[in-house]
């Protein structure tokens, strides 16, 4: 069980962490805006996903996104 | 006449008081070794039929309380039944410590699986909690109110998960699966509350 930040499991290697789809449209700041009513925390999702993205303004349809 | 009956009176006493301290020696042995046979099982009755100790208990004290009284063959004709209570008091706990056994080894099969994903949906919830906390507006469907009662939830479940985890570490399966289902069920509805379902 995580106690804090540094001891709890990865979003990656989280089975439990959210998943999204990107749909055609979709920014990383309308999908931090969706799910965390706050378009400026569209880093916590970049950050979930680095494996993936390179660039927080690109994202493709069809890309699968771990919502931390 | 008289003194020949007076003669059979004491030979007829003295064969009596023979008979009965011929019967001291079963009775005790007897008594002692019901005795033992409890002591035995005890620790076992008393976790698994303790109704049924108290029972065979109160048996057994009639049987020492006769033996104080020095009525041996009162407890010589009662220990067949103390000892076949007792042994119905051994394989009775027997089934059931046999029973929890086996109720246990099936929930340390569960444990296995719940003791890696229950942390996991539980980091889960605090991740989204720790980020909504710094969000500025709630998104559609998640109030003020459900993001407290998820806070408040986090640290409920990180101590029934402490409490679970522990019951594990003792090797008592069944309360650990018990209470760990209980924090999953828990994480469960705080998950949906938050709106964390995959899109």
């Amino acid at each position: 069980m995580a106690d804090d930040k540094s001891s709890a499991t990865p979003p990656a290697n989280n089975p439990y962490t959210q998943m999204h789809v990107v749909q055609s449209g979709d920014t990383l700041s309308k999908i931090a805006q969706k799910y965390y009513g706050d378009a400026s925390l569209y880093t916590k999702i970049f950050q979930a996903n680095r494996d993936v993205l390179s660039d927080p303004n690109k994202i493709s349809p069809g890309q699968k996104l771990r919502i931390p | 006449m008289k003194k020949s009956s007076l003669w059979v009176l004491v030979m007829l006493a003295a064969v009596l008081m023979s008979a009965c301290q011929n019967q001291r020696a079963p009775a005790e042995q007897a008594v002692a070794s019901a005795e033992s046979a409890l002591t035995n099982i005890r620790d076992m009755a008393t976790r698994y039929a303790p109704d049924q100790l108290q029972a065979v208990d109160a048996q057994l004290n009639s049987a020492k309380d006769s033996l104080a009284k020095g009525d041996y063959k009162a407890v010589l004709a009662g220990i067949p039944a103390l000892n076949s209570a007792i042994s119905s008091l051994k394989d009775t706990a027997t089934a059931k410590q046999q029973e929890v056994d086996a109720a246990n080894e099936k929930a340390k099969e569960a444990w296995g699986p719940m003791s890696s994903d229950v942390p996991k949906m539980v980091d889960a919830i605090q991740s989204r909690v720790d980020i909504l906390s710094k969000s500025h507006h709630l998104p559609k469907g998640v109030t003020k109110d459900s993001l407290a009662a998820a806070k408040s939830g986090v640290d409920s479940m990180k101590a029934a998960w402490g409490d679970a985890s522990n019951a594990a570490t003792s090797g008592d399966y069944n309360t650990a699966v018990s209470k760990g289902q209980a924090v999953r069920d828990q994480a469960s509805q705080v998950m949906q509350s938050l709106g964390m379902k995959s899109s």
